[in-house]
């Protein structure tokens, strides 16, 4: 038996209105399992970053729904969605999404802060998470003095914070050289061994790869939808 | 991590930006208080001198306006105008307990401006209470000597023998008094006799102050005082509240361009923060992807405008206050206001303190209202998506 962790149903994205109105996803469906790990492919401009932050309450949909763990996110205030940002979901950027005047340390704090974890108890375990993506020696330096793939490990950090229920990365490895992208998806293959449900967006076959199911995406609608290996 | 810790951090970020509009705060608020620090120096010179009068009235020439009332505390030169013919009269009067003349003048002693005061010796010495540090009193009504004060013979450094020259004419300095912490320490005395004819103003008085048996009386004895003598009469509440009120309305103008300044500072925070919330508005993003509902962001942006009124107000408090210190001086050396060269220290009380932090921080928290509200008003997708 397979849990759902998060179901798009039917949504569609139109940015602007009238002329300028531009039609991101249309009428778009699909279903996360529990301890999935999915990779999104397409063309650039087709929707993928859209239908991301839709799925994580990041953007609402101009119609459809989108459920957690069946809790329709369209429905919650703008605080409530905000909490569940928070506490059930964890986001991963391409690029710069550190606070660049805060610590490693800190930048997971900060996520704790937000889950309710306030100074004390924040401490210990965001030294506990930077050492499980192996950068505890690195806790007190700030993004810029970190390479881009430290930064990408302390953003998975922060995203695992507060023990979310999904795991929502746009192009992790977009920046990242080769040495890099190899080490954080071995870290990403040590998450889905450990049960975390991944989506993540890429433009490469090899990260791609990497996932046990992907979707391909074209003009905001699904073309493709397959277990890797089958 | 918490509220605080954030803040602090995102307001160091730009040192520079911070210590300019910190400093914008901080020279306003340090006017702001410098004046005010003044005024209320002022006020509470003016009114101690009105107890130094040691007087339940003051007669003084008929038309005479809040400016010369204010020299009666001050010591400054006056217009001579009252007959002691006038002065004989009201000492006649009824309740009357003594009618103490003075006629102030003034002399330039090495350079510098003396107040000369003719008295009556013995009324005077009743009256005032004065203590000799040095030498000795008037041994008569006319003699021609002079006696100083405390303040006077500490700035020339003189003392029983000396000679000080009034129009032309030595005179013996025959004693010094002691200090008694108002305008006689900054003044020389002289029989009236003698004044009268150095001057060249026989016969006539500045004004007088009058001493009455019955307190409850003081009103009826007014009035009866005025039917005898062709003189005007203020009581030394009246005198005091006019002059405070010429003050207050001096030192209220001068707060009143000082807060212009504090608001113009206010426009220094406003714009510091809408540029911070501009190039933040990427990090604004991650936050509200990391889980930040509004009313933190809201929070974090209008406590960090509330630091910069802390911080201004803390700073102006010091800067002004030793500001008072320094200039107070300068700025008071008029025949206005002369009476506060006489004390140094300025001081806040606890209400002013309060009224100031809290105009500071008020007007703060006020500047950063719009900023935090577009800080929230930004969509998380468009803050990340245009770097
Ligand atoms: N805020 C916006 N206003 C208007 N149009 C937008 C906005 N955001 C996205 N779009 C448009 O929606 C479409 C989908 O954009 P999206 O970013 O989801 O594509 P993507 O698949 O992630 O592309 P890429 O691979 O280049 O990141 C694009 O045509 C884009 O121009
Ligand atoms: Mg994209």
């Amino acid at each position: 038996m397979s849990e759902t962790v998060i179901r798009v149903a039917n949504v569609s994205k139109v940015y602007g209105t009238g002329e300028a109105a531009a039609t991101a996803l249309s009428e778009i469906s699909l279903d996360v399992e529990r301890g999935s790990w999915v990779a999104v492919m397409g063309p650039s401009g087709h929707g993928k970053s859209t239908l991301l932050q839709i799925m994580g309450g990041l953007d609402r949909p101009t119609r459809g729904q989108v459920y957690l763990h069946g809790i329709e996110l369209t429905t919650l205030g703008s605080a409530q969605l905000a909490q569940t940002r928070a506490r059930a979901i964890g986001f991963v950027f391409q690029s710069f999404n550190l606070l660049p005047h805060l610590t490693a340390l800190e930048n997971i704090q900060l996520a704790l802060w937000f889950g309710g974890k306030g100074d004390e108890k924040g401490h210990a375990q965001a030294m506990a998470l930077l050492d499980s993506v192996g950068l505890a020696e690195k806790a007190h330096l700030c993004p810029g003095a970190l390479s881009g793939g430290q930064q990408q490990r302390v953003a998975v950090a922060r995203a695992l914070a507060n023990d979310p229920d999904i795991l929502l990365m746009d192009e992790p490895t977009g920046n990242l050289d080769s040495a890099a992208e190899a080490e954080l998806l071995a870290l990403l293959g040590r998450l889905h061994e450990q049960g975390r449900t991944i989506v993540m967006v890429t433009h490469n076959p090899a990260v791609a790869g990497r996932a046990r199911r992907v979707v391909r995406v074209r003009d905001g609608r699904i073309e493709g939808d397959r277990v890797n290996g089958s | 991590m918490n509220l605080g810790k954030l803040v602090w951090r995102n307001l160091l970020r730009r040192k520079g930006r911070f210590a300019f509009t910190l400093g914008g705060v901080a020279v306003g608020m340090a006017a702001f208080v410098s004046l005010l620090t003044i005024g209320q120096g002022l006020d509470r010179e003016i009114k101690k001198q009105a107890q130094g009068l040691g007087a339940n009235l003051v007669v003084t020439p008929k038309g005479w306006c809040a400016y010369e009332q204010i020299s009666v505390l001050t010591g400054e030169q006056l217009p001579e105008a009252i007959p002691m013919s006038e002065i004989d009269k009201i000492m006649a009067v009824p309740g009357v307990k003594t009618a103490v003349p003075y006629l102030n003048e003034k002399t330039a002693f090495r350079n510098r401006p003396v107040p000369v005061i003719g008295i009556l010796p013995e009324e005077m010495r009743a009256l005032q209470k004065w203590q000799i540090a040095a030498g000795r009193y008037f041994k008569a009504a006319d003699e021609p000597a002079v006696v100083v004060g405390a303040a006077i013979a500490k700035q020339f450094q003189l003392k029983p023998g000396d000679s000080f020259t009034v129009r032309g004419h030595p005179l013996p300095i025959i004693g010094v008094l002691r200090e008694a912490g108002n305008k006689d320490d900054v003044a020389t005395f002289m029989p009236l006799p003698v004044v009268q004819k150095l001057y060249e103003v026989e016969g006539k008085v500045s004004f007088a102050a009058v001493q009455v048996d019955d307190l409850q009386q003081v009103d009826a004895v007014s009035l009866r005082i005025q039917e005898k003598a062709n003189v005007a009469v203020v009581t030394d509440k009246q005198l005091l509240s006019s002059i405070l009120s010429i003050v207050g309305m001096v030192s209220g103008a001068m707060q009143a361009v000082a807060a212009v300044g504090v608001l113009a500072a206010a426009f220094g925070i406003v714009n510091t923060l809408l540029t911070a919330v501009y190039e933040r508005r990427r990090e604004i993003g991650i936050m509200q992807a990391v889980g930040s509902t509004r009313r933190t962001l809201f929070a974090a942006f209008l406590l960090e405008s509330g630091l910069y009124g802390l911080l201004g107000g803390i700073l102006g408090v010091l800067v002004g206050m030793l500001g008072a210190y320094v200039l107070g001086p300068y700025l008071t050396d008029n025949a206005f206001t002369a009476s506060l060269r006489q004390s140094p220290v300025p001081s806040l009380d606890g209400a002013t303190l309060l009224l100031t932090f809290g105009l500071s921080i008020g007007l703060a928290l006020a500047a950063g209202l719009y900023p935090a509200w577009r800080a929230t008003k930004l969509s998380p997708v468009e803050a990340m998506r245009y770097v």
